[in-house]
């Protein structure tokens, strides 16, 4: 039942991600654009390129879905509205999101065509990138929460949610997030005007279709994720805890939309350079700050 | 047969599968991620062994461990398109030697130590997660320190090792 | 009714799809929206949206004339989309090598709103259907070529044995030549649609000429073979085109029958039992990148619709990992004739120029004037130059505005794409009181571009190019070389031109350079005060030799002509982008891909103008 109305919640969540994503890169706002585009997609053919790695080129969208939803599984929206509350919840986000990489990989190496392909070693470099950035600063808030539960992780917010407790930490995870979820200007392995769709380039019809819902169930969920980890969940004066975590999350998405199209696709090499050179100094930093702070305020 | 039973054999069974088409398969990148489903079935087999924080752990490092080794298989090996008719054994004898040693090995261990009393009932996750901070914080602490560090110092030092020594010209 | 429609009867949940399927139009821009832009077309505007991959597209717009390389390269992309595809044609009648169009519209903003109706109606009506042909050209045929797997050097177009050890000859693909113009996606795909084809047309697609002992086998598991294609029992996976006896005697010496592995010899792998691998042995033969890792080199076509390019460009790219290892470059928009026949009216020359420039129009147009004036040695009036003057600036803030638009594109930078290509549509042919109207809006976009964040990263220090004669126009005055053939028109000093000049030499001093213009051809047309298209002035039967230069958008433009009795008899025409096509292969020399394409577009190429 709770399995159930979660994965409703989250398909109407990606539903909602699409309509954002098309309103901030065309600058028009269409309810049912995503409904028709899924549609004519199911309806089209799916051609598999010549020579492909089969089980790559199938296996890869479903992949990606999965890790997608997987993740999704140990995200509270509400106090009981979680499908399964790990002990080892905030280290399983991470384990089910590494498979994202696993699926690029297969969808770059799959269709054997050379924009896919490089685009495939793309995300691996960017992983190498951000990896880090999403372990480092989830350590930290399991430092304040003492416990991996993503429950108790929402209820250490109580007092004081972790946006402000450990700023540093959500400035690092929200661009790692970003570039997990190869939103722009993360974007290099899809890079458009780079690769021409990149790993994206070969799929069409069904395919596609559950590439691109792959993509947004990720979208959401780390945007939940995101709320779990920093805005304190589903906690919020007035609202019930169900409309707190939907407008938390929501507002988390447009903001992760809407930074990327106003500025370039960023260079790969800055990328790797900024994230290692600063970002984990920075993630070490973090985890320094609230070490001394969950001993001093106890 | 319990549930239990069945997936520890299941995933059992699924890691020894996946580590033959390791080696049956004639694609680098084929052959670098059967060894990683190999080693996620590892974690899975974990899992259904109730250690929840090993299971978990296992599936996330093998990920991206075995993605980067793909990479490098494939820079060097320049695998087209998996096409490449390429035969993953080399060195026969001394690997199906060296194979049978280690598997007597494994085999001798699992047998002859003393594992002392079996627990009847596994602690819960969020125990286990907390003996093993413990653990690791503890009595094993001087270990995993020294193993990390060892490796940090190797990574550096092949880094080094493998930069050429020319000068590189930033494009500025 | 579509001509590339769906297999399948329209009925029921198909009518339905149908439905969305007219609503969710997508399209595949040939030549390429930079052209779309350049024709005043808004395809967005019109309901369509622009995909980057055909893959993606359910329709192919061809937008004007395009020359037959550029017909070969549409009609590979078009069998590489997915049915249901239509074809839709803007103002072109010769389509030779693609299949008859679905809708074909006159070239004009009006007029595409007519087609995405017509085309929308196609769709719900027949976008599936029981009787669908097959697409088929002879570019989408793989060639099978024999050779020698002893030799490689023995390369045959029939089966038989090898003239030095009498083996049998191996079937493999022909690999393209390169620079073909095959190669608009990747090469290995083009052949898209046998797929989409039952395995008999897959069989005669591929079969050429191939006898009893060819044989198909599966990649993975060459224990399969059978006389039919199909898929892999085992596996699933297509199965390959073998000449049987050839191969199966060498499997162990592990040449590979796709030809694919160019670079390495496998036997090393396979030897002496105890022998250790020796990764310096297995690739001591290969070429050595700038950073000693010896890696696998791949030819990566680029183009000529490649929606970071400009259309009509083909860059053929040697990868090195992501970094470029090499590259040619060539155009198959451009060296069209500028003389049709043997000699043509002054009058239809300059329309005849303008057309073929179709990037630049006003400015070649103003060239061909200046030209044909000068040579019947006629005196344009002061008020005429200055207004020329003013559409002359006006054409330059569209290309400049077009050129951010295509960078925002190439770079992922959609507010940018956006907000300059409407800003483009909305200038280029305004009138002198729109064009000032429009003033704060590009304002607006030059202050936002000042504040954007990543942006001078990904710019500064990118395709450096130090100063010297091949640079014009824009990249000249990057790179701190202020010559500009409008400081010494008379007509531009009578308005206090000076030119722009930046010291960078890279592309975030191009994108500089060509913001500024856009402030600086603003001041302009508000001093002339007057905008009107250049008008041939009629020579009568004037004779003699004249010349002409024009400061068009990316540089000087140079046109000689000869005139007799007011006919053009010859002319010879220099371009800024033909010089600057030359430069491209030092340029991208060891950048990364992002690097090498920015690299590339700072230069502002018009393939159209490339004449060699």
């Amino acid at each position: 039942m709770t399995t159930a109305l979660v994965l409703l919640l989250l398909a109407a969540g990606a539903y909602l991600v699409a309509v954002l994503e098309a309103w901030t890169a065309s600058g028009r706002f269409r309810l049912a654009a995503p409904v028709v585009a899924g549609i004519a997609l199911l309806g089209r053919e799916s051609i598999v390129p010549r020579k492909p790695d089969r089980i790559f080129f199938e296996v890869a969208p479903v992949l990606l879905l999965l890790s997608a939803l997987l993740a999704a599984a140990v995200v509270p929206l509400t106090p009981d509205l979680i499908i399964t509350d790990l002990a080892t919840g905030a280290l399983f986000i991470n384990a089910a999101l590494v498979y994202v990489l696993v699926a690029l990989l297969m969808a770059g190496w799959g269709p054997n065509g050379a924009y896919a392909m490089i685009g495939g070693w793309r995300f691996l470099g960017q992983l190498i990138a951000y990896a880090m950035l999403i372990v480092m600063p989830i350590t930290a808030v399991v430092m304040r929460a003492e416990s991996l539960l993503t429950t108790q992780i929402v209820a250490s917010q109580a007092s004081l949610w972790n946006i402000i407790y450990q700023p540093l930490g959500f400035v690092l995870f929200f661009v790692a997030a970003m570039a997990l979820a190869f939103l722009p200007p993360f974007d290099l392995p899809t890079a458009k005007g780079e690769l021409a769709g990149g790993v994206e380039a070969e799929y069409g019809g069904v395919r596609l279709a559950v590439f691109r819902l792959g993509r947004l169930a990720l979208i959401i969920t780390l945007a939940a994720a995101t709320v779990v980890f920093y805005l304190g969940g589903w906690q919020g004066p007035w609202l019930p805890p169900w409309a707190w975590s939907a407008i938390k999350i929501l507002a988390v998405t447009a903001t992760m939309l809407l930074a990327g199209h106003a500025m370039p696709r960023i260079r790969e090499a800055d990328l790797l350079g900024w994230c290692w050179k600063l970002g984990i100094p920075l993630a070490l930093l973090n985890i320094f700050i609230v070490g001394i702070l969950v001993l001093a305020l106890p | 047969m319990s549930a239990q039973a069945f997936f520890i054999g299941f995933f059992g069974l699924a890691s020894v599968w996946f580590g033959v088409v390791v080696f049956r398969t004639h694609s680098m990148m084929r052959s670098a991620l059967a060894l990683l489903f190999s080693q996620t079935a590892l974690g899975a087999l974990f899992l259904s062994m109730q250690a929840e924080f090993l299971g978990v752990l296992q599936i996330m490092m093998m990920a991206t461990e075995m993605s980067i080794m793909a990479i490098f298989m494939v820079m060097f090996m320049m695998d087209p398109g998996g096409l490449g008719e390429m035969d993953m054994t080399h060195q026969k004898r001394l690997s199906l030697a060296a194979g049978f040693v280690a598997f007597a090995a494994a085999v001798a261990a699992a047998v002859f130590v003393d594992w002392g009393p079996v627990a009847s009932v596994a602690p819960d996750a969020a125990q286990q997660t907390h003996d093993l901070g413990v653990e690791l914080l503890g009595r094993s602490m001087l270990i995993f320190e020294t193993a990390g560090i060892t490796i940090l110092t190797a990574m550096i030092a092949a880094t080094a090792v493998a930069m050429p020594p020319v000068k590189r010209i930033r494009n500025k | 009714m579509i001509t590339g429609a769906r297999h399948g009867k329209l009925s029921g949940l198909r009518r339905l799809t149908a439905l969305a399927m007219a609503r969710d139009l997508r399209a595949f821009l040939v030549p390429g929206p930079d052209i779309a832009r350049a024709h005043g077309l808004d395809i967005e505007a019109a309901g369509m949206q622009i995909v980057a991959s055909p893959r993606h597209a359910s329709v192919l717009l061809v937008v004007g004339a395009i020359p037959p390389p550029l017909r070969e390269a549409a009609a590979v992309i078009y069998a590489q989309m997915m049915r249901p595809r239509a074809l839709f044609v803007l103002g072109s009648d010769e389509l030779d090598q693609l299949p008859e169009a679905d809708v074909r519209e006159n070239l004009s903003q009006q007029y595409l709103i007519k087609g995405v109706r017509r085309l929308r109606t196609a769709f719900a009506e027949g976008a599936f259907r029981s009787d669908v042909a097959d697409f088929d050209a002879p570019m989408l045929h793989a060639r099978i070529e024999y050779t020698c797997p002893m030799h490689p050097e023995v390369v045959r177009d029939e089966p038989g044995s090898c003239p030095k050890c009498g083996m049998n000859l191996v079937a493999r693909e022909a690999q393209a030549p390169a620079g073909h113009t095959h190669t608009d996606q990747q090469e290995m795909i083009v052949d898209a649609d046998m797929h989409a084809t039952s395995d008999q047309d897959h069989a005669g697609h591929h079969g050429m000429d191939h006898d009893t002992s060819a044989k198909y086998t599966c990649p993975m598991h060459p224990e399969v073979e059978q006389n039919e294609p199909g898929s892999c029992p085992k596996c699933g996976m297509n199965l390959e085109l073998r000449e049987s006896q050839g191969t199966k005697s060498h499997e162990d010496a592990g040449i590979n029958p796709d030809g694919d592995h160019s670079g390495m010899d496998h036997r090393l792998m396979d030897h002496g039992d105890t022998a250790f691998m020796s990764m310096i042995d297995v690739t001591k033969d290969l070429p050595r990148s700038s950073d000693g890792l010896p890696m696998d080199w791949i030819d990566v076509p680029f183009g000529p619709f490649f929606p970071g390019l400009p259309g009509g460009l083909l860059l053929t790219l040697t990868l090195d990992g992501d970094t470029v290892a090499g590259s040619s470059v060539q155009t198959l928009g451009g060296n069209e004739e500028l003389l049709q026949h043997s000699a043509m009216d002054s009058g239809s020359f300059i329309e005849r120029l303008a057309r073929v420039e179709s990037l630049a129009p006003v400015s070649y147009r103003l060239l061909a004037c200046r030209a044909t004036e000068n040579a019947a040695g006629v005196e344009v009036p002061a008020v005429t130059a200055c207004a020329r003057v003013g559409a002359l600036e006006r054409e330059r803030i569209a290309s400049h505005l077009g050129w951010l638009a295509l960078f925002g594109q190439q770079t992922g930078f959609d507010w940018l794409q956006r907000c300059a290509a409407s800003l483009q549509l909305k200038v280029q042919n305004a009138g002198i009181k729109q064009v000032l109207a429009l003033k704060p809006d590009m304002e607006f976009l030059i202050k936002r571009l000042q504040r954007t964040p990543l942006l001078k990263s990904r710019t500064a220090g990118i395709g450096r190019l130090a100063p010297n004669a091949a640079l014009h126009g824009p990249v000249a005055r990057a790179a701190g070389i202020s010559n500009d053939a409008r400081s010494t028109d008379p007509s531009y000093s009578a308005l206090r031109f000076t030119p722009v000049s930046r010291e960078g030499c890279d592309a975030q001093a191009r994108l500089q350079v060509r913001v500024e213009e856009i402030t600086h051809s603003l001041a302009l047309i508000a001093a002339a005060g007057v905008i009107e298209p250049p008008t041939p002035i009629n020579i009568g039967e004037a004779s003699g030799a004249g010349e002409a230069v024009v400061e068009t958008p990316r540089g000087v433009a140079r046109l000689r002509l000869t005139l007799e009795k007011g006919r053009v008899i010859a002319a010879q025409l220099e371009t800024p982008s033909t010089h600057h096509l030359a430069l491209i292969d030092p340029l991208i020399q060891q950048l990364a891909l992002g690097d090498a394409l920015v690299a590339i577009g700072s230069l502002d190429l018009a393939p159209w103008e490339v004449r060699q």
